[in-house]
């Protein structure tokens, strides 16, 4: 094992910078995550995290950088040549087809995704597969407009899966959940990488990030403040300068 | 659990009761001009369907993938053209038909790949903008006599009942290509990109070229009307088939019956159908300012349309679901 040649990081962001006019909402990151980590993201509101992964699954072009996946440069690819790639991401903001059942909107990835399942009835099959998976078998007919918040995060989650990924991005699933959805969520998040899916994952709860996350990434006004495993980040003088130090009302919710 | 899925045709029977009234509605409209055989009944017929089928598919982008065009005259007018010129050089006018929707579907494309890169009101305006100037470039354009107009010689008898069935035939295509893609996966994602286009290609799907596919299919049909209408009528000039009213009523239509429904367009096109000569005969100065107020109506009191309005009655009836 120790003469293999390693792998090529499932991702790799090099240099990675965005403006929005004058604003530098991401400025100069780099980092790589490794193929069954769950790779956290922290940051104040407006940190660049959600732009981060704008970028990295093909709904923002970046001003400058490079993003790569296991050596390939993906960074020009439309999102749906992403989602070909094994890259998927969940909304911060949940975008769930509203007209659609919840097993339409399953379907609907499991016919798009790298499945490419073309088939009405095996798109349907493979749909129910992943619902039941996650436990939303019961809802698979209800409308999606008329879940709970909780539900709709986990649908928007579910709905990613669908695809196939190898890489998930999600948003800030635990927003507006009780500790108990929480704690639920976060044990989906472990279940997801034990299956064989990378995760990146942005949270502003820093207790739930630490709890989950191999490693760790600090944004700070687009900028890269520190990374590394969730124990070094706490005692990083500068995160606690900059963020930890923070009076906690302040950074509630986003 | 896996069940490999029936063959077509017991799929067919087993959905029979689906499909019932559709066949029903069929069979008498087949039967009606041999019961009702009166001229002006059979043209008003014959125009409704006509109508029917560019509500139809003008539903196809504007109602499936909700990509709102005041353009389908460009459509309409070159399938016109196309089967005009065709016929006139000797060609079988129901060849002529699939050449007119062989240009329209490939003018989608040109208007299309540019157009497509807009989004919502931008890409509705930008349709405007390309619908005007090519109904300008036909004006001037010699070879079809441009503003005067065009003139089919076709050496047979005017048989009325031959346009009736052409158009029959061409309705109960464009019901059954609407009735198919909804359920395929096709339909499915054009349904994705209405509701959400940047939510649907983070899921896989390629909203510009799904666009682009609804886009050719919607023209193919739209410039086979053109080329029917323009057989029917023997005489086609630019300010009428490439008019902006062309467009208005193409879109008016599907909005009026219920966008992005089967039924809906269908609906809006027989209402249209039997008021459109009345507004048109007793408001001639005004009834684009009638469709335009008619338009803007639907959208604020009822964006689901008639069919909308129906079914929330129904729903009302029969409580809340
Ligand atoms: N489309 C946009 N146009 C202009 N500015 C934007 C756009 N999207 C984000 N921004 C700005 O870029 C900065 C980074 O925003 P981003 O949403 O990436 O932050 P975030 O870390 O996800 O914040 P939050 O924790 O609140 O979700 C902010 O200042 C934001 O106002
Ligand atoms: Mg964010």
């Amino acid at each position: 094992m120790a003469d293999a040649k390693p792998k090529p990081p499932i991702l790799e962001v090099e240099r990675l910078t965005k403006y929005f006019g004058g604003l530098a909402a991401v400025k100069d990151v780099s980092f790589e995550v490794r193929e069954g980590q769950i790779f956290g993201f922290i940051g104040p509101n407006g940190a660049g995290k959600t732009t981060l992964f704008s970028i990295i699954a093909g709904a923002l072009k970046p001003s400058s950088g490079k993003v790569r996946s296991r050596g390939r440069d993906i960074t020009a690819l439309k999102p749906f040549q992403l989602v070909q790639a094994g890259i998927a991401r969940t909304h911060q903001i949940v975008r769930p087809f509203r007209e659609m059942t919840v097993l339409e909107n399953v379907k609907l990835a499991s016919h798009f995704g790298r499945k490419n399942v073309t088939s009405d009835s095996a798109a349907e099959e493979h749909a129910m597969q992943i619902l039941t998976w996650f436990g939303m078998e019961t809802f698979a007919q209800k409308s999606a407009s008329i879940l709970s918040v909780g539900l709709q995060k986990r649908l928007e989650i579910t709905r990613a899966m669908a695809t196939e990924p190898d890489l998930l991005l999600c948003d800030e699933i635990c927003g507006g959940l009780t500790h108990v959805e929480t704690a639920a969520m976060l044990d989906w998040l472990r279940r997801i990488r034990d299956r064989g899916t990378t995760v990146m994952y942005v949270e502003h709860d820093v207790k739930a990030i630490t709890a989950v996350c191999d490693r760790i990434l600090v944004l700070n006004y687009g900028r890269k403040l520190s990374e590394g495993a969730p124990d070094h980040i706490q005692q990083d003088p500068a995160v606690i300068e900059a963020y930890l130090g923070h009076p906690p009302g302040r950074r509630q919710e986003g | 659990m896996s069940t490999s899925p029936a063959p077509l045709p017991i799929r067919l029977l087993a959905q029979w009761r689906t499909f019932a009234p559709s066949w029903m509605i069929l069979a008498g409209l087949a039967v009606m001009p041999l019961l009702l055989s009166s001229p002006n009944f059979i043209r008003l017929l014959f125009v409704t369907l006509l109508w029917i089928t560019t509500s139809v598919a003008w539903n196809l982008l504007g109602g499936f993938a909700g990509q709102i065009s005041f353009g389908f005259a460009v459509f309409y007018g070159i399938g016109a053209y196309t089967t005009a010129l065709s016929m006139n050089a000797g060609v079988n006018p129901f060849i002529a038909f699939l050449v007119s929707a062989i240009t329209a579907a490939a003018a989608s494309l040109l208007v299309g790949l540019p157009t497509f890169r807009l989004r919502g009101p931008y890409f509705a305006i930008a349709t405007i903008g390309i619908s005007e100037a090519v109904r300008v470039v036909m004006t001037n354009l010699s070879f079809t006599g441009g503003a005067s107009g065009y003139r089919i010689v076709e050496h047979r008898a005017f048989r009325q009942l031959d346009h009736y069935y052409t158009a029959l035939v061409l309705a109960s295509i464009a019901v059954a290509f609407s009735v198919f893609i909804s359920r395929t996966r096709f339909g499915l994602g054009l349904n994705a990109i209405r509701q959400d286009e940047d939510a649907a290609a983070g899921l896989g799907v390629n909203p510009y070229a799904y666009k682009l596919g609804a886009h050719a299919l919607a023209a193919a049909l739209t410039g086979m009307v053109g080329g029917v209408f323009s057989r029917y009528a023997a005489f086609i000039h630019p300010q009428g088939v490439f008019g902006f009213q062309t467009s208005v009523h193409i879109l008016l239509m599907p909005v009026i019956g219920g966008i992005a429904t089967i039924w809906g367009p269908v609906l809006g096109g027989v209402v249209f159908g039997i008021v459109e000569e009345q507004i048109i005969a007793s408001f001639p100065e005004i009834h684009l300012f009638i469709y335009g107020s008619m338009l803007i109506l639907i959208i604020l009191v009822e964006p689901g349309g008639i069919l909308g309005a129906f079914r929330k009655l129904l729903r009302r009836i029969h409580g809340r679901r």
